[in-house]
């Protein structure tokens, strides 16, 4: 039978894959993208605890949190294209990001 | 068991082994249009466990904007910036042994908490006419909240179009 | 269906809407200004937090809650509302010129930082935590871009990018840490929170929630983005980040621990300790090998979250108001030590070494004794702002039994004069460098230096005001 224990440890498994992508990923897409599992896996959790709790709040945060997450994706895109057209005009080869 | 139940089970096994295969493809592969592969696949398992949660209106949101509209942002990203990219998608961190040994306690921490606690059987929906109560929550208890998300939109908008400009 | 609409009481988010609609005005008139024109939005903004500065006035003993008890007015709130303001009015002062010296001079610029000081006034407001989250994430997002705001600069892009993922990752921590306090108690509500029975779940919920604000103060071991990011970002953004950021997200987090969770905050307390130490004393230690003046006060913004966390762990209502305390003191001091840095900069170019700042007593007497001024504050001198601070955390943390962690904070205390007096020895003892003309400081960058001093000053010879106003209290 499908219990919310259930979902919630299918939730914590993706957030953890998410949060070993960004430590172990150097690739600041790849680590966006590992950011981006971690929000579905909260966004989960919301909607399993909704059904559990019978209420709809979870699923209204499951909203805010959407949007939320497009926010991010447009400033973070924003910050990786300027920094790579800045790369491009000085040096293709010299990746230090985020190496200090 | 009754065999609604039943489909229940199987399909929430089948739609989270997806979102599992596809959240490994996607933090592990050298590839990143792979990766970004990974991504959409374990949206779409995770979109599927919503249907079968009976949260249609959600996983049907979730197909549009994570699916359809932040992976394809996702996938310009990494055509616009191709160069930069593949000669540093190898790079994997030296620590992370100790950064597997710390995901590992996190996710110990969360397994105790969903193996630990007693929850009854998620068997009923929430509600049979959702999406106008959605609507409605948005529009009373949650207004403030909803016009603190417009203004973060606007504020992200913006600051990504100073950003990126010519 | 019908719909009931909440409680609409404007009055008490009355500072957050005009700071909305400041940074709407300046982004529409971004669109109507020529290049020349860009100062007078930099003054629109400061008319709007002056107006808001004023409207928070008017809700000191409000005492009143709204939107379904998502907001909340109370004179904790009101406290750091106004010193958040504060904070953001120095701010401008020090851009007009800054922006124009390093050609970033945009009205998107102010837009940003209004839009930020919105999502903060609202975190200090907010009595629900889909609120905190929220604002969280609207004081966050225009501080990522206006950390890479100097787009020809790569370290600016890099400090932004990191300042980007590093501050999305600690929000996924943070929502599920919401996430699980809303499993476990059935709402996100503070005081409904509170009122719900302790549980394994709401534990590491708050463990979680503990992770999203320690990343944002920079607390160890959550702290290794915050050099980079602050020497990447241009100056007077590093400035405002570093004080603004640390009173909206303190403001959060003692809300959070002291209302919703007092009993877990309890069973907390010692991890907080550890982690108050190991912030102070990582921070003064690594502060004292830098010799990048902005990475020094990096070092220096780190240990000093430490130290409020000491009024964290030591609760009730001593170590409330002396978090506030410090936390004006805190604000006023660090903008005017950037302050410092910015007025002597030339053109594009800053005084970032400490050897940069040799012989400039005699240049600049009055500069360099400002500089010296805030120096010695952020040291814990008397009879300035920090000394009193400092008093009030270890007061209260003696107060409640926790002599030890006094101790140890006063011991950090003592190593951190070492690194805060180098750029002053430097000044009054050094030859000057090569290569630097005399510095020529703009009037409105002096009238910032001059307030800041005013208020070093007046918090640390007649602190009796400010202590009673921090003392008003948390509203439950």
């Amino acid at each position: 039978m499908l219990t919310v224990n259930h979902l919630i440890f299918l939730s914590a498994i993706l957030f953890s894959i998410g949060a070993v992508g960004v430590l172990v990923r150097r690739n600041p897409l790849i680590m966006f993208m590992s950011i981006e599992l971690m929000l579905n896996a909260v966004n989960l959790a919301f909607v399993a605890f909704a059904r559990y709790l019978q209420n709809l709040d979870g699923q209204v945060f499951v909203f805010l949190i959407l949007t939320v997450a497009a926010a991010e994706v447009a400033v973070g895109l924003a910050i990786i294209v300027a920094l790579f057209r800045q790369r491009e005009t000085i040096d293709v080869d010299e990746a230090s990001i985020l190496k200090g | 068991m009754s065999t609604d139940l039943v489909l229940t089970y199987v399909g929430f096994f089948m739609m989270g082994a997806i979102a599992l295969i596809g959240a490994v493809l996607a933090v592990s592969q050298r590839n990143i249009l792979r990766a970004a592969l990974g991504l959409i696949v374990s949206f779409i398992g995770v979109a599927g466990i919503y249907f079968v949660l009976e949260a249609e209106f959600v996983g049907v949101v979730q197909i549009l904007i994570y699916v359809g509209a932040i992976t394809i942002l996702i996938l310009f990203a990494i055509m616009l910036t191709r160069g930069l990219m593949q000669g540093t998608t190898s790079g994997h961190n030296s620590q992370w042994l100790a950064a597997a040994l710390l995901a590992m306690l996190l996710f110990a921490a969360l397994a105790l908490v969903a193996l630990g606690t007693n929850w009854n059987v998620a068997a009923t929906r929430v509600s049979s006419d959702l999406i106008p109560k959605i609507g409605a929550e948005l529009m009373t208890t949650y207004v403030l909240p909803f016009e603190a998300v417009s203004l973060l939109l606007l504020a992200a908008l913006v600051g990504a179009i100073v950003i990126a400009r010519e | 269906m019908s719909l009931s609409v909440p409680d609409l009481n404007l009055r008490i988010i009355a500072p957050v809407l005009i700071v909305a609609i400041s940074a709407l005005v300046v982004l529409l008139g971004e669109l109507v200004t020529s290049s020349a024109q860009k100062r007078g939005l930099g003054y629109a903004s400061l008319v709007g937090l002056l107006a808001a500065g004023g409207a928070a006035m008017g809700l000191w003993d409000a005492h009143a809650v709204a939107f379904r008890e998502m907001v909340r007015a109370d004179n904790f709130g009101v406290f750091l509302t106004l010193t958040i303001l504060a904070g953001a009015v120095l701010c401008i002062l020090l851009s007009f010129d800054f922006t124009r010296a390093h050609r970033i001079e945009t009205g998107e610029y102010y837009a940003l930082i209004l839009f930020s000081v919105t999502g903060m006034l609202l975190m200090v407001t907010a009595a629900d935590l889909i609120i905190i989250f929220l604002a969280l994430e609207l004081l966050s997002l225009p501080l990522y871009i206006l950390a890479a705001f100097k787009r020809e600069d790569e370290r600016s892009l890099e400090a932004g990018l990191k300042y980007f993922l590093l501050g999305a990752f600690s929000s996924a921590f943070f929502l599920y840490g919401i996430a699980l306090v809303y499993g476990a108690t059935g709402t996100t509500n503070l005081a409904r929170i509170a009122a719900s029975a302790p549980s394994e779940m709401l534990l590491i919920g708050a463990g979680l929630l503990l992770v999203g604000f320690a990343f944002k103060v920079a607390l160890v071991p959550f702290h290794w983005w915050t050099p980079d990011v602050y020497e990447g970002a241009p100056t007077t953004i590093t400035a405002f980040m570093s004080v603004a950021v640390k009173a909206a997200a303190f403001g959060a987090f003692l809300r959070a621990f002291l209302v919703a969770l007092p009993a877990l905050a309890m069973d907390w307390r010692v991890v907080l300790a550890i982690i108050a130490v190991l912030t102070m004393t990582l921070g003064n230690v690594a502060a004292l090998l830098q010799a990048n003046i902005k990475r020094m006060l990096a070092y220096s913004s780190i240990a000093h979250a430490g130290y409020i966390l000491i009024a964290l762990v030591a609760m009730g209502g001593a170590g409330v108001s002396a978090a506030l305390f410090y936390l004006l003191a805190y604000t006023l001091t660090n903008l005017g030590a950037f302050g410092a840095v910015i007025a002597l900069g030339e053109g594009e170019r800053e005084r970032l070494n400490v050897s940069d700042y040799g012989g400039l007593a005699r240049m600049q007497p009055l500069l360099a004794a400002m500089l010296t001024v805030f120096m010695l504050s952020l040291a814990g001198f008397p009879p300035f702002a920090g000394f009193v601070g400092k008093f009030l955390i270890f007061g209260a943390a003696v107060q409640n039994g926790w002599a030890w962690l006094a101790v140890v904070g006063v011991l950090n205390s003592l190593v951190s004069v070492y690194f805060y007096l180098r750029p002053v020895v430097a000044m009054y003892m050094s030859e000057p460098v090569e290569g630097w003309g005399a510095p020529r400081v703009a009037p409105l960058v002096a009238l910032a230096l001059v307030l800041a001093l005013i208020g070093v000053i007046a918090l640390g010879v007649f602190p009796a005001p400010a202590i009673a106003l921090a003392a008003g209290g948390l509203g439950r």
